[in-house]
């Protein structure tokens, strides 16, 4: 501001406009840009990388033998105690050892999704799966018990992740589900 | 006394009335629903679209809502000028149409009978224009009175003191167009400029870019939108003159602005960009009908108003009064000089 031509330069500057029209060309650019928006839950859906750590999962091996042990390390490893194991004898086939859960529940309202039980199990048995709508109308949902985790997750194993798919909003008395189409024939990246 | 041809005459204007005043009531639905498309593409956001196919039936919506609110009136409101305001504010910028003019006469087909497309040619058109569009103010002013409210005093009083400011400039814009084209008419106006782009007002070297800014400028703060909303500034005001009113009478207030709006971009188009003149003189650009141009041209500069008003933040108050007395007044007194120069 001090000398002349620098005093002169701005005046141009500001007669012809310069900082309005740069500004205005910014806004116009993201004017045409595509939106960011992701249309969750109406239209849209993200699909999480593996990595993700959502609800828990409990599985199984090729023969559709339970992969758990019902070792407990889970239990212990956890550090809000949300994971309650009471392991029994079973030599039917239905585990991969004699010793099976009787109980394998886990309580999502304590549940940080640290992912040490995952890394605990020593037979890769207990993961975090990509389930991650996990809200409801009481706590009943909240507690997930054996049968439920042993049921496969919405999205298979099969799929990489990290995408917006396609998605339909589903209402029912049972609740509400966001169901993906995952044939992923419309998916783009976030 | 009454003969059958001003019997139709009298008709057909009716007619024109009521068709021009349905155009308008209904057009601040479509652009409530751009401006805020624009604004959410602008914000890369999608904007509505919920309410049918791209939101396009949001308006509707949103018309029903304002329709099914309460109607309130403050206790120590003054009930009469309360009811009053938004119709003040909502008729002179209706009023400001009657003298603006759509297109050269048309013929329509079957009937062979000519019309005009403007409800009358004002050989004053300009200086009605202006009186009338400044009538709105006092809307404003009412509104902020009545209300009882010091937020609402506070819109009213600053709106006043910025119309004050830049009613001269804008009225100093329309005598540099009075003098280029050597009419007050609008329609003459329009004729004046007819046969390229090269023939528009605001290509009127060197001085009609000039009154062009200043037209825009100060058209943008007479019409109360961002960047010189001051009489509706939320950050100190609430929501300024407007902030006690609701349901339809709030609707009225956003009527007006939205009209004002198209009224501005009408007469920017009619004074510099040559109304409904294609921009080159060609067959194929004459081909295509005048009321298209206006239109096109017109839709451009509502966009361009809508544009703005995501980009630029609001002025301070006496940001707002510098540029007003100390800028554009000045500017256009040397501007009327060199026009007049420029005219010997």
């Amino acid at each position: 501001m001090s000398n002349g031509s620098s005093r002169i330069t701005d005046f141009i500057k500001k007669a012809l406009f310069v900082d309005f029209i740069k500004g205005l060309a910014i806004t116009l650019r993201y004017n045409v840009s595509r939106s960011i928006t992701l249309r969750y839950p109406d239209q849209e859906k993200w699909v999480p990388y593996r990595r993700f750590r959502g609800q828990h999962t409990l599985n199984m091996d090729a023969n559709g033998r339970e992969l758990c042990v019902a070792c407990e390390l889970c239990a212990k490893a956890c550090p809000t105690k949300c994971i309650t194991v009471i392991p029994m004898e079973d030599d039917s086939g239905r585990g991969i050892a004699d010793r099976v859960a009787k109980v394998w529940k886990v309580e999502l309202t304590r549940c940080l999704f640290c992912g040490y039980c995952e890394d605990a199990c020593p037979t890769r048995a207990v993961r975090l799966g990509r389930d991650y709508e996990l809200a409801c109308f009481d706590l009943s949902c909240a507690t997930k018990n054996k049968e439920e985790l042993l049921q496969p997750q919405s999205i298979p194993e099969t799929i990489n992740g990290g995408f917006v798919v396609k998605a339909k909003f589903v209402r029912s008395p049972e609740g509400i589900k966001v169901v993906p189409d995952l044939r992923m024939s419309k998916k783009r990246l976030l | 006394m009454l003969d059958t041809a001003t019997l139709i005459e009298v008709i057909i204007i009716i007619v024109k009335a009521w068709l021009l005043t349905a155009i308008i009531f209904s057009l601040p639905m479509p652009l409530t629903w751009l401006e805020r498309k624009v604004a959410g593409h602008i914000h890369v956001r999608l904007g509505p679209m919920r309410v049918g196919p791209h939101g396009i039936l949001q308006p509707l919506a949103d018309t029903l809502k304002l329709i099914l609110k309460e109607d309130i009136v403050p206790d120590r409101a003054d009930r009469f000028l309360f009811k009053l305001a938004p119709l003040i504010a909502m008729i002179p910028a209706f009023l400001v149409f009657v003298a603006i003019p759509f297109g050269e006469n048309v013929t329509i087909p079957f009937v062979n009978r000519e019309v005009s497309l403007y409800l009358s040619d004002l050989n004053v058109g300009i200086l009605y224009v202006l009186a009338i569009g400044g009538l709105g103010i006092y809307g404003i002013i009412f509104g902020g009175w009545a209300s009882n409210s010091k937020y609402a005093l506070l819109g009213g009083l600053r709106s006043a003191a910025q119309m004050i400011s830049y009613e001269i400039a804008l009225s100093f814009a329309c005598i540099g167009v009075v003098m280029m084209t050597d009419t007050l008419s609008l329609l003459e106006m329009v004729r004046a400029q007819a046969g390229g782009i090269h023939h528009w007002n605001v290509l009127y070297l060197p001085i009609g870019p000039v009154w062009f800014v200043i037209f825009i400028i100060a058209a943008l703060a007479e019409m109360n939108r961002i960047p010189f909303d001051l009489p509706e500034d939320e950050g100190t005001l609430a929501s300024g003159f407007h902030t006690e009113y609701s349901g339809m009478r709030f609707s009225y207030f956003m009527l007006a602005e939205y009209v004002a709006m198209v009224s501005v971009s009408v007469l920017t188009v009619i004074m510099f960009f040559g109304g409904w003149h294609p921009p080159l003189d060609g067959a194929l650009f004459n081909f295509v009908p005048g009321i298209f141009w206006f239109m096109a041209k017109v839709v451009a500069f509502i966009y361009f108003f809508m544009w703005l008003r995501f980009t630029l933040p609001r002025y301070r108050y006496d940001q707002l009064m510098t540029i007003g007395w100390k800028i554009l007044i000045p500017l256009s007194l040397v501007s009327v000089l060199i026009t007049g120069l420029m005219k010997i």
